[in-house]
């Protein structure tokens, strides 16, 4: 049971994301509103980065390059999403925000095929 | 999936048809420009400004028209009248200004008069000729300003105030009958009450007119506008029907924009245009080159002018109600400018866009073929806005816009000529 203190409850503002490193495992914080969620950095569609790109509101993740979408409280996909999200366990201790890591989740991206290209 | 060498690269996707897709040299070849110019500029109605640029007797707007000088005037009677602004006697630009009034006097003339500052020719508000300097001395009896009128063109004021000129004295339609009904989406709220343009600023833009149209026509852009893909993607984003009209007008459906759904934006609901529900949204893209979008508060009119094949001058005005109070005008025009204005949100992103077209498609530029092959049920994301404005375009020029070595009618069985 490896239980790991991702960051402070107030670190991460209701209705936004924050990457954090946890010894070394890159993660983003969802702050529903006082419920969090803990997931991979990057997008399952095309490794973008969340921090930065993603939504968090009413509880709904949208990725704003494709519009990939998931319900952060069931994990539900929701509109051209065609991947699940991820998720690590969470739960909080007091004001820490405490994540269950076992493994580093990550997704599977296409891989560049090589270059057998002719004239 | 894999890169393509030239050769390749040269065929058309096997699966398109010639209507989906166009040559690019219709962008970039000279002489196709110059015969745009005479089949189609100079033969059908064109937007030139907004009657309230003209608000005063006397007052006036200048522009062109297919290189032809125009010059628009508000008479004495408050009616707007159109003349050719080149003078009668050796073709001297009469008025240089942008615009202004003839109110006072000129340099070389007399008030209420247009003035060729030349040879001092005066002309009043409905193009008469009305003083020609020493012309006794000069012409004797043989020239008088009676034989020297404007050439007058035929000019409307029509949907929400804007002034329509046309160059062809033939034309066998009036504006409404040249709109073929793809006014009636906006009649209402463009015509309850006059109009009063809040802002207007105007761009040389490195391309050619006929992208920065296509781009007004498809909302497929829309991953170009991270604005617009947070505000819009919805259902009712893409229930939106993209419908076409005859003589190439396309008009897209309306749908409500959550505009508090964007970082900095609050709802926009409490201003509107009459009859336009809040938040909604109508464009309509008219034959050969103007836009019309009312967004909720405000509208937005494009009006280009062709200057060369990759080159476009385009004039971006916003309109709101001449019956606004402050406040209200206010939020118009910062609803208009955050997301139109020089540093609005969206716009510079379509003129990135098209700039990079222009870049690719420039008069020397390799032949390229320009994909319109997205059909997805004659809504936003099917580009069945270009393909009906290429189909018009071919008429007119009687070219296939897919091949334009060949005739319009050839150009349809192209897949025939050339399997």
């Amino acid at each position: 049971m490896t239980w790991k203190r991702a960051c402070a409850a107030d670190e991460v503002a209701v209705d936004s994301l924050k990457k954090f490193s946890v010894d070394g495992v890159e993660l983003v914080i969802a702050n529903l509103g006082g419920e969090f969620r803990a997931i991979p950095p990057a997008c399952p569609h095309m490794e973008e980065q969340l921090e930065q790109s993603g939504i968090c509101a009413g509880g709904v993740l949208t990725c704003t390059k494709h519009l990939w979408q998931w319900d952060l409280r069931t994990g539900e996909q929701r509109g051209p999403a065609e991947k699940p999200l991820l998720m690590y366990e969470v739960r909080c201790e007091g004001n820490d925000v405490m994540v269950r890591i076992d493994e580093e989740l990550a997704y599977e991206y296409g891989s560049e095929d090589d270059d057998d290209f002719e004239w | 999936m894999p890169a393509r060498n030239l050769e390749k690269w040269n065929k058309p996707p096997a699966g398109l048809k010639p209507g989906e897709w166009v040559d690019s040299r219709i962008y970039s070849d000279q002489d196709l420009f110059e015969e745009e110019l005479t089949k189609i500029w100079k033969k059908t109605w064109i937007p030139v400004c907004h009657e309230s640029e003209l608000p005063e007797p006397y007052d006036f707007r200048t522009m062109s028209i297919a290189r032809e000088p125009v010059i628009v005037v508000r008479g004495p009677d408050k009616q707007v009248r159109a003349f050719l602004n080149v003078c009668p006697h050796r073709a001297n630009t009469i008025e240089l200004r942008p615009s202004g009034s003839f109110k006072e006097g000129t340099a070389s003339g007399n008030p209420k008069h247009m003035t060729c500052m030349f040879h001092a020719w005066q002309f009043d508000m409905k193009g008469n000729c009305v003083f020609i300097s020493r012309e006794k001395e000069g012409y004797q009896d043989r020239l008088c300003p009676q034989d020297v009128g404007l050439r007058r063109l035929r000019c409307e004021v029509h949907f929400g105030g804007f002034v329509w000129v046309c160059l062809d004295d033939k034309m066998d339609k009036s504006v409404a009958q040249w709109g073929a009904g793809c006014f009636e989406a906006l009649q209402k709220p463009l015509d309850a009450e006059p109009l009063e343009v809040f802002h207007y600023h105007k761009a040389i833009i490195p391309c050619n007119y006929k992208l920065w149209h296509d781009t007004n026509c498809e909302f497929y852009h829309d991953y170009l506008h991270y604005h617009n893909r947070i505000t819009g993607f919805n259902d009712a984003y893409f229930a939106r029907k993209n419908t076409g009209f005859p003589n190439g007008h396309v008009v897209v459906g309306s749908f409500e924009v959550q505009y508090d759904q964007y970082k900095g934006f609050e709802s926009r609901k409490e201003v509107s245009f009459p009859h336009l529900p809040p938040n909604h949204w109508y464009m309509i893209d008219m034959f050969p080159g103007m836009n019309f979008n009312l967004r909720g508060s405000a509208l937005r009119c494009d009006i280009m002018t062709p200057l060369s094949p990759d080159k476009v001058m385009i004039e971006f005005r916003g309109l709101g109600l001449k019956s606004d109070d402050p406040e209200t005008r206010q939020a118009r025009i910062e609803h208009h400018n955050t997301i139109w204005g020089p540093f609005g949100r969206n716009l510079h992103e379509d003129l990135l866009a098209v700039t990079g077209q222009g870049a690719a498609m420039h008069p020397d530029a390799d032949r390229r073929r320009i994909l319109h092959g997205r059909h997805e049920n004659e809504t936003i994301h099917d580009e069945i806005g270009m393909r009906h404005f290429y189909d018009e375009w071919g008429k007119w020029m009687d070219r296939s816009p897919s091949n334009p070595d060949l005739k319009y009618g050839e150009g349809h069985n192209y897949m025939a000529v050339n399997p």
